[in-house]
């Protein structure tokens, strides 16, 4: 119950996400610095809730992921930032806030035109982000003793997501939440701008974290400390809000789209958003009856109902939201 | 009387070298050692009258002390040997059988009470393959399992096919209803197994996994032939044995296109049968076959197997929605799936919809095999100062500074051809073993 807990944030920090996020149009405009400023709040919380709590912040730039923070390189003072001492403030939020903001920054000046703009690397992140917390559970044999085995940190993982389901990234998400299950990381999603992710969804749910899709996003800082600063262990005896519904939709290999019904190969898997002769993935010939029976059914669903055409046009936001909403006011009571 | 087990271990030990030629120094030390504690423990056992005293020990017979008193090395040694599997072993995917039907034939004969295996035969053989079920539902999502015993010289259904894990478990569960007597009889149980298997699909795979203990079988006709019906109908048989290799089991084996194996003490069983759970390579049987037909061309298996099948991936409600009528128990309930071609609400998945009759899956257990698909190419390692010239000196993945030499590279550095990002050993192992994803390339 006491132990100490170690928290991996992961940033989306696509540029143009967070651009349309603090459009005055919007109706409830957030712009990055407000983001950060409540983030760096709810870090400092973190690290104030317990002494051993350790924190790590990755960022998924476009094209590249990179660690921005980590408690031990903060602790080892040939890599750490330099930090002009103040006498106001805690040392250590000091430094955590000095190095990000400095880091983020330093990477939004060598960012390159918005126009050529690669997808966010969400992917390379959270495999990073995995790795990390396999380190910190497997620690180097010299270091552990057995009584140091009791003292392993509660690990999860926090995803701060702006940008829509990049669907060619289905696969390694899947493959990272299979392994944050081996590990038993808890994995919450904070959807703070942008439609539903179908992916992230699956990964809470699967880990037993929770999605939360944010819609009155000035209220971020309350979101962040009532539903994600209890560590797991602690969530069993509070009520936090966890997600509504799970959309199990999965990335189709033939063209990377969303599909609710797909054409499943039968000896790997792969998944097809149309009937097709030969499996792309392992070669295998599908017999000309089922094709034929499966284009049959096919073209009847597309012309009689319009139905089961695949799509990433289904309604699924804003109701979760709204409960959520609901939920968070009745723990504040 | 069969004769004594141990009297067949220098055998055994010769035979399963024979077969893992490309395992280095430090296994064959430990099948040098094995028979030596053997004795050991046979001695304990009349020293000490408490089975469960002489069992402690076992557990780290696998396991040897350095010099200096560490296992570090013994670890060492078992994740370098690992690596260099997968350095030899080909990148390419690789067709594997995915759908699976595998029917267990546990031996529930007199000689299974034998205890030389703690606490008996039988006992570790039901606790296994409990352990086996789970792994092999982990690993194989659409796969069934059936289960059958061997007793009093007959076949009997212990469990039916099915492919949820707590239906088989429960079929294991309960040790009074299983409780072994009489002869074992092979003929009668495959005979059984291939029986409930013959209304399967063509492009499942068919498998029968037999855990057998003693050195007999009898069986009503000519075993020979249920054999050769098995390799008619592509059924590939795998047998572990418990007490020693015979001729039969060995030519069940070889024939279908399955494994065989001696357990040589606790862990060697659990070993060989966890073998048995990632999905076979599909090119074995398909190569088999075409070697006794000797003309078919080996590659060109797929006209016999795959199918399209068209699936729905569901929306789950949970359990705080307004709760509503379920069409499979017509009864109120919050929580539920819903079809996604008709919007019914069902109450497990997989199934096929009884509204629309669509089959509904959790697309998560579908995404659980690809890795077998797209697997990690093997990291090179970095063998000299100077290729480190222009790399971070840190791991890409975990950032850790450098680790140091271990088993195969001097740095402890390992590089991925794709991206040219250098990690750690730890990362190395990890990525290939539990991520399946290089955090370099992010697929
Ligand atoms: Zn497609
Ligand atoms: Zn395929
Ligand atoms: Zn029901
Ligand atoms: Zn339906
Ligand atoms: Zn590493
Ligand atoms: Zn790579």
């Amino acid at each position: 119950m006491d132990r100490s807990s170690h928290l991996s944030v992961i940033l989306d920090l696509c540029p143009t996400q967070w651009l349309l996020s603090a459009q005055p149009s919007n109706p409830h405009p957030l712009s990055f610095d407000t983001f950060l400023s409540h983030l760096l709040v709810f870090l400092n919380s973190h690290i104030a809730y317990k002494h051993e709590n350790s924190l790590a912040i990755f960022g998924a730039l476009p094209g590249k992921s990179l660690l921005f923070y980590s408690s031990e390189e903060a602790g080892d003072p040939s890599t750490a930032e330099v930090v002009q001492p103040d006498p106001n403030s805690y040392r250590f939020f000091k430094t955590v806030d000095q190095s990000l903001v400095r880091r983020i920054s330093r990477e939004f000046d060598i960012l390159g035109q918005p126009d050529t703009e690669e997808p966010c690397a969400l992917v390379g992140a959270l495999t990073k982000a995995i790795c990390y917390i396999n380190r910190l559970l497997h620690p180097a044999q010299s270091l552990s003793s057995p009584e140091d085995s009791a003292n392993l940190p509660d690990p999860r993982i926090l995803i701060l997501s702006v940008s829509p389901d990049a669907s060619n990234s289905y696969i390694p998400i899947m493959n990272s939440i299979f392994s944050a299950q081996k590990l038993k990381i808890t994995i919450d999603v904070c959807k703070t701008f942008g439609p539903d992710s179908v992916f992230l969804q699956q990964a809470a749910y699967l880990t037993g974290g929770s999605y939360i899709y944010l819609e009155h996003r000035e209220a971020l800082l309350q979101y962040l400390v009532m539903s994600f600063l209890p560590t797991p262990s602690i969530r069993k005896i509070i009520t936090v809000p966890t997600e509504d519904k799970t959309d199990f939709r999965a990335a189709c290999f033939c063209h990377k789209h969303v599909v609710d019904v797909g054409y499943v190969c039968s000896v790997c898997l792969s998944i097809f958003c149309q009937p097709v002769p030969v499996c792309s993935t392992c070669r295998t010939k599908f017999p000309m009856k089922t094709l034929q029976r499966l284009n049959m059914t096919r073209a009847s669903s597309l012309t009689g109902t319009g139905a089961s055409q695949p799509s990433a046009s289904r309604p699924t936001n804003g109701t979760p939201a709204k409960q959520v909403y609901t939920g968070l006011a009745a723990n504040l009571r | 009387m069969p004769p004594r087990r141990q009297d067949d271990i220098m055998d055994v030990d010769s035979d399963e070298s024979d077969a893992s030629l490309d395992y280095d120094e430090p296994r064959r030390k430990g099948k040098g050692k094995a028979p030596k504690k053997k004795d050991k423990r046979k001695s304990k056992v009349t020293e000490v009258p408490y089975a469960w005293e002489a069992s402690y020990v076992r557990s780290w017979d696998t396991v040897q002390e350095d010099e200096s008193g560490s296992l570090q090395t013994a670890v060492d040694d078992l994740i370098a040997r690992g690596r260099r599997k997968r350095l030899f072993a080909p990148s390419k995917a690789i067709r594997r059988t995915i759908i699976r039907h595998l029917i267990i034939i546990l031996d529930l004969s007199n000689s299974m009470m034998d205890r030389d295996m703690r606490p008996t035969r039988f006992d570790l053989s039901l606790e296994y393959t409990r352990e086996f079920v789970n792994e092999w539902f982990d690993q194989n999502p659409l796969g069934q399992i059936g289960i059958v015993g061997m007793r009093a010289g007959v076949g009997e259904r212990v469990g039916e096919m099915s492919g949820n894990p707590p239906d088989v478990l429960r079929a294991i569960s309960e040790r009074h209803k299983l409780e072994p007597t009489g002869d074992p009889s092979l003929q009668n149980a495959i005979e059984m197994a291939k029986s409930t298997m013959s209304h399967l699909p063509t492009h499942s795979s068919r498998e029968i996994l037999i855990i057998f203990g003693s050195l007999t079988t009898c069986d009503p006709g000519n075993i020979h032939e249920t054999l050769e019906s098995c390799i008619r109908d592509k059924i590939r048989i795998s047998v572990v044995a418990l007490a020693a290799e015979m001729k039969i089991c060995r030519e069940l084996c070889d024939k279908t296109g399955g494994q065989f194996g001696v357990a040589m003490n606790e862990g060697h069983f659990k070993d060989l049968l966890f073998e048995l759970i990632p999905p076979p390579a599909q090119h074995s049987t398909s190569a088999l076959t075409s070697r006794l037909a000797s003309g078919a061309p080996a590659n060109a298996p797929g006209s016999a197997g795959g199918d399209l099948m068209l699936m729905g991936f569901p929306t789950r409600l949970p359990d705080t929605s307004p709760p509503s009528l379920c069409v499979c128990h017509s009864e109120m309930r919050s929580q539920g799936f819903l079809c996604p071609r008709c919007s019914a609400k069902v109450c497990d998945i997989p199934t096929d919809c009884d509204v629309c009759g669509l089959m509904i899956v959790s697309s998560p257990h579908l995404a659980r095999s690809y890795h077998h698909l797209f697997p990690v190419k093997a990291y090179r390692p970095v063998m000299t100062m100077e290729e480190t010239a222009n790399s971070s000196p840190t791991c890409h993945a975990c950032a850790a500074m450098d680790t140091g030499a271990d088993g195969i590279s001097p740095l402890g550095r390992y590089r991925c051809t794709d991206c040219s990002n250098d990690f750690c050993t730890e990362c190395d192992v990890f990525v290939h073993d539990v991520l399946h994803c290089c955090p370099g390339c992010e697929r």
